[in-house]
């Protein structure tokens, strides 16, 4: 048992932060929004620190590096506000790619290190709510490849992406959780369109649809939902490790405006129902980091623990994010529900996360499922 | 002890509904009912058709033009045009101001200024806040300085919602430096369209500009324009906030937003989502709780046998539930609140939504609420006003 970073880690701790606080200024950071969400400039900058190549294999042109790394990359990005989507696109598409077919894998994953390939998960469908095995969208095979017809919602950066990964249902009902395949799809491919939009966080994010679009298979139907298991964990992992980037800012502002904001002649950080607040907070986020390590160390695991600790960490989450974002705003008085503050986009960007990668309630459910595997009582 | 309402308030009430089912515009309802956006002339055209039937001042006396109605009847009105779909009357004029002038005002001031109030045609604002006096609203740095006939007014104000449409402002201005804080502030009416009056708009986290900087440079007002006597402005102040108080509660509308809440799950198809349900349900038992809650200030407003002690806890328990309403109904549709549609929350809007149209205003109405606990005295103001009747000190 160690909590303690390398030294290797801290150096790129250290690389991430000079990145965030120099380059992606909260002003550079407000032209992105009003750019659409996404700029390919920071992007390439990502690209030159060796970001979008961490977890893939040197053989590949990437650094080799773990889910410790992608996790204090994220807690910088957190910090930072960073709105390109690092963890879909060099967190998420590297993991499932590494279960493709040799030759899918030679054609994708250098591109996706060296910054000249976007890859991105496509799963949400309007009825799925948060059960990944809600799959409408269909594969069939034909002449010896796969055409896919369906549409998926909210896929991060979905007008600018190369390539979608995709769930979509090779045999069973809608909401069976074997019969899914996971596909590689080209955005350029005939029949895939895309209609882009902004997210509440300022992201972007698009409703891509799919008509008889030529797809490549990642993962057949045996293993896909367990592999779309593993993307939404390694999602998780990274959304936890990003929140505590996120609430460990906003805090850090918020204790600056209670030490410096005054009424009735002192700081209002001098009167007790705030200082317990701000404690409350603290405990928050460090609950929470404690179970964002917890998540990403756990990443490894097999399937089983693995789903039951993720989701436990997603509901810590929740909590901290709901707890940390609302208060720090509250704290703030008006001046923390304004745009022109940095702080309200904190806590827009805590809001958006409990959306994503299932919410609390639905990973309290989760946990409620696998409670029997602990004590058999519930059983 | 009954809780039944008496058959005259009965029949009141379905008075009430009969003409609101007949004046009601539906598409005004529809916007509401589906919390899109409401526009400068949907409030406007609104507080016309209630003016025409002499209830725009709803809270007023006989003697004003008001229907006289007491606190019950008064919560009924409120409750049938929540739950018919009514924007809220535009409070500033006919429930703040108005009942201030009635109470303070000369009788010329009176008559110069309710007949505008009550028909609607003059929209007031609210110049309370300034940039370093918010919960310590006393503090108040604007200064009016007698000039012989008038006052030369210098500052700034803030927070003063929709004043990108105000007429006049009534406003506390600093008129005495050398006293006590609360001793040296007085109540002054304004013309914005006077010279040295600038509104800049302040968006909020929704992306809506619904608050705005006042700013007051040089601007002169005819002494006539002060309420009762200078330097006692604090005191009028706080009979407003009082009245503020009990309306920012707003039970009714949690009422509707409930129902507003159940048909979106509903539609999202949580009817078999026990674990929803069941957050729906503790939302549910919170609102009844703060309308019997409501229902024993009425009750004891009305009898004057003894006022309760619980009129401040309205607004902390109104405003939380405001926020918790929103915060549902947004978990409700999940990631289908995340896109940002901003043209998606005004009615009529042809483009594609994400998801159903009930999905587009509901991240923005959560994110909008947040408010609810800052203005009209902070809770956290609220509750050291509690726990100074409770404690004693």
């Amino acid at each position: 048992m160690d909590f303690d970073f390398s030294d290797d880690q801290l150096a790129l701790r250290e690389a991430v932060q000079r990145w965030v606080y120099g380059a992606y200024s909260f002003e550079t950071r407000r032209q992105v929004v009003q750019g659409g969400g996404f700029s390919h400039s920071q992007w390439r900058a990502l690209t030159e620190l060796g970001l979008t190549g961490l977890v893939i294999d040197e053989a590949h042109g990437g650094m080799s590096m773990g889910a410790v790394e992608a996790m204090i990359v994220m807690e910088e990005f957190g910090r930072g506000l960073v709105l390109e989507t690092y963890a879909q696109a060099a967190l998420i598409a590297p993991a499932m790619l590494r279960l493709a077919p040799t030759a899918i894998q030679q054609q994708w994953l250098a591109p996706i290190a060296s910054g000249s390939a976007i890859v991105v998960l496509a799963h949400q469908e309007r009825a799925a709510r948060y059960r990944s095995e809600h799959v409408e969208t269909t594969a069939q095979a034909h002449l010896g490849t796969f055409m896919i017809n369906g549409m998926k919602s909210l896929v991060p950066a979905g007008d600018m992406a190369d390539a979608y990964i995709v769930p979509a249902r090779m045999s069973g009902s809608v909401t069976d959780p074997s019969g899914i395949g996971l596909f590689l799809i080209e955005r350029k491919s005939a029949g895939v369109s895309s209609r882009a939009y902004a997210l509440q966080d300022g992201s972007r994010a698009a409703e891509v649809s799919f008509v008889n679009a030529e797809a490549q298979l990642i993962v057949g139907q045996e293993q896909g939902h367990a592999a779309l298991e593993l993307a939404l964990d390694i999602g998780i992992a990274a959304l936890a490790a990003e929140a505590v980037g996120v609430m460990e800012k906003l805090l850090e502002l918020t204790v600056e405006y209670l030490n410096t904001r005054k009424q009735f002649g002192v700081p209002i950080g001098s009167f007790q129902a705030l200082r317990h607040r701000a404690a409350d907070c603290k405990m928050q986020l460090e609950l929470a980091r404690s179970m964002s390590y917890y998540a990403t160390l756990k990443l490894g695991e097999p399937a089983q623990q693995r789903r039951r600790s993720l989701s436990q960490a997603k509901v810590q989450l929740g909590q901290s994010a709901r707890f940390v974002g609302q208060q720090c705003t509250q704290m703030h008085g008006g001046i923390g529900v304004t745009d022109e503050y940095m702080g309200s986009h904190y806590f827009k960007r805590l809001t958006c996360m409990e959306m994503q990668f299932g919410d609390t309630l639905h990973h309290l459910g989760e946990v409620t499922m696998r409670m029997q595997a602990s004590a058999g009582v519930f059983a | 002890m009954d809780l039944n309402f008496t058959p005259d308030e009965q029949a009141f009430r379905l008075e009430i509904r009969q003409w609101l089912k007949e004046n009601l515009p539906a598409n005004t309802a529809h916007k509401v009912h589906s919390g899109l956006h409401l526009s400068r002339d949907d409030m406007q055209g609104w507080a016309r058709i209630l003016c025409a039937k002499g209830w725009l001042g709803f809270g007023w006396p006989s003697e004003f033009g008001g229907p006289g109605w007491n606190a019950v009847q008064r919560h009924l009105f409120e409750e049938e045009c929540a739950m018919a779909g009514t924007p809220r009357i535009v409070p500033f004029g006919p429930v703040m101001v108005a009942p201030v002038i009635m109470a303070f005002g000369t009788p010329a001031q009176q008559q110069r200024f309710l007949p505008g109030i009550m028909s609607g045609d003059v929209w007031w604002s609210q110049g309370y806040s300034e940039p370093g006096s918010g919960s310590d609203l006393a503090s108040v740095k604007t200064r009016a300085e007698r000039r012989g006939d008038y006052y030369i007014v210098n500052g700034q104000k803030t927070w003063t919602t929709l004043a990108q449409y105000g007429d006049w402002i009534f406003c506390l201005v600093r008129t005495d430096a050398s006293v006590k804080a609360q001793a040296g502030i007085s109540f002054l009416l304004m013309d914005m369209k006077s010279p040295g009056v600038s509104v800049r708009p302040i968006v909020l986290l929704d992306g809506e500009p619904e608050v705005n900087e006042v700013f007051f440079d040089n601007v002169e007002v005819p002494v006539d324009n002060l309420i009762g006597e200078e330097n006692k402005g604090w005191t009028y102040a706080k009979y407003l906030l009082a009245h503020e108080r009990t309306n920012i509660a707003d039970v009714n509308r949690a009422k509707r937003e409930l129902e507003r809440l159940k048909r979106i799950a509903k539609a999202e198809g949580l009817d078999s989502d026990v674990r929803f349900q069941d957050q729906i349900a503790l939302l549910e038992v919170d609102i009844v709780a703060l309308e019997m809650m409501v229902l024993r200030v009425l009750s004891a407003e009305r009898s004057g046998k003894k006022s309760l002690d619980i009129a401040g806890l309205l607004k902390i328990r109104g405003s939380e539930i405001q926020q918790r309403y929103s915060e549902l109904m947004m978990l409700a549709v999940g990631p289908y609140s995340l896109p940002h549609l901003p043209d998606a929350a005004q009615a009529g809007w042809q483009g594609d939504f994400v998801g159903a149209a009930h999905c587009a205003p509901l991240a923005g109405s959560y994110f909008n609420l947040r408010k609810t606990t800052i203005y009209g005295g902070s809770n956290e103001v609220q509750r050291n006003i509690v726990s100074q009747v409770l404690l004693g000190s």
